[in-house]
This record gives structure tokens, sequence and C-alpha cells, in this order.
């Protein structure tokens, strides 16, 4: 590939060009902020890492537990068709869902499609509660759940 | 210059990460690479949307015979082009040495062959396997 084409990307001042998407910022290549959000956060039952990535009216999430597996992958989105959002088992399949409700408070709370990607011990409903209070906290302080769903 | 230079690792977290935006046959592409133990994501998208979720697998038959598989996770299950760009991003990277599946995201504009390859070429690039 021609690295002139990387030009294009960036002003000669440095300057961003418009992007057609609003996580992606491209503009001074000195500080470009990343789109993929990561965290981690030790809670009372172990250490829980976080990734989220913001699209159009959609996040992709990642939740693991000292574990870098990807773990079972969810998608629900909300319908107007009801007040519950569909999902999706997309990998996984098994009868036990860890995360599918994460997945469906996540899509009712923000209004988004959420594809989720849950990698949490099975039978610990303490961790699975205290992943979802801190990725709230998170979305809440990244402004993509900011009121209350009626 | 081997890669992009706005392109972003993140050594810390136990996954593995890239991230790169380059200009795919006149159109502004956005890359996320991740790396996890048993699966490596690839996202790719010009319409700031996931699009279309594919799985790509290696299977070893009998006699060490090698099959590829790939499956639509969700989306469009009618387009060829996307397959096609899982098939040879799960063959390049199997060829590269990586066993681990594939879960790619492509959210595109353009589903032309020359897009999909220049984005296998990108993705081979940057590679976090």
């Amino acid at each position: 590939m021609d690295e002139s084409t990387n030009e294009l990307d960036v002003g000669k001042d440095g300057e961003g060009l418009p992007s057609t998407l609003s996580s992606f910022s491209s503009s001074c290549t000195l500080q470009q902020p990343k789109a993929l959000h990561t965290f981690s956060r030790e809670v009372q039952d172990g250490l829980l890492h976080f990734q989220i990535l913001k699209l159009d009216k959609q996040l992709y999430i990642w939740v693991g537990c000292n574990s870098a597996k990807l773990g079972q992958l969810y998608a629900s989105m909300p319908t107007p068709f009801e007040r519950t959002p569909s999902l999706a088992t997309l990998i996984g399949g098994t009868a036990d869902n860890v995360g599918a409700s994460i997945a469906r408070r996540l899509a009712l709370k923000t209004g988004w499609s959420i594809v989720l990607a849950c990698n949490l011990p099975k039978n610990s409903p303490n961790l699975e509660a205290q992943a979802e209070i801190q990725l709230l906290q998170e979305l809440k302080t990244l402004g993509f759940v900011n009121r209350a769903t009626s | 210059m081997n890669e992009p230079s706005h392109a972003h690792k993140v050594p810390s977290f136990p996954v593995s990460s890239k991230e790169f935006s380059t200009v795919v046959q006149g159109i502004k592409t956005d890359f996320i690479l991740s790396s996890y133990d048993d699966y490596i994501f690839v996202l790719v998208t010009q319409l700031g949307k996931m699009g279309t979720l594919l799985q790509a697998r290696k299977e070893e038959g009998y006699g060490a015979e090698i099959t590829f598989t790939v499956s639509v996770l969700l989306g469009k299950h009618d387009e060829p082009m996307l397959r096609a760009c899982a098939r040879q991003l799960i063959e390049r990277t199997s060829d590269m040495g990586s066993s681990r599946p594939l879960l790619l995201s492509l959210g595109l504009k353009d589903h032309s062959r020359g897009t999909l390859k220049e984005i296998v070429e990108r993705v081979c690039e940057n590679k976090v396997w």
C-alpha cells in the first residue's frame, strides 16, 4: 500500500478531517483517542477486565474475569414490538446464559444494539452482578447511559 | 513504514489490541483487531457500524487434512464476498501460524473484490496473533 494514503487521514497542520464515525477520531496523530476503551476493576470476587467499543448506536463489549478468552457472544437489540430487547446467542449456545441478561439490560438502558462477549464463570451470580455494575458505571461516565428508562 | 503511524498497541491489559484507520478504495475504513486467547476479533467498518458478524475456523480432519469453515452469526447471510473475505482471512492467519478462529465484523459500504482484498492485506500487515 502506498504510504501516502496515510496523509489523507490527517491534514497537513495536524487538523482532523471530518470522520464518518463519532467514536473514531482522525485528528492530530499526537493525541488520537482510542476507540476501544479498556479498563480493569478489582471487585469483591475477582479482577474484571472490560473492553467497550462505541459505534453508531451500537456497543461492542467484552468482559472477562482473570482470563483473556472471548466467552459467550450475545447480540441484543431493542425492538419496537416489545419492551424487552431481543436476544440472540451467537457463540456459546449452552443452557447456561451467563451474560445474556446483562446484554438485554444494556440494550434496554442505552437503546442501542449490543454485542456482548462475556467470559464470566458459571454459577457466580455475584460476579455477574458486580460486572454489570462496573459496566454501567463506566457507560454512565462515558455518557452512553444517561437517564433511567421509563 | 510497516504499519500505519497511528496503530496503538495496548500491552498491559490481558487482551492485546490494535486499531488504525486507512483509506480502502477511496473510502475511510476503520480497523480494530483484538487478540483473545481463543479468538482473534477483527472489526472493519466504513459505516460506523458492526455490520455482518462472521466466524471463521480451521479444522483438522482425517489425515491432517485442513478444512476452513465460515459461518454468518448475524447479518447478511447472502453476501458471498463477505464469506470470501472471512475465508481468505482465516487461511492467511493460519498460514501465518495462528490456530485461533476468527470473529469478524464487517460493516462495509463497498463489497467489491478490490476492497475485500485490501482489507485482508491491511489485517495481515497488522497481526495481533
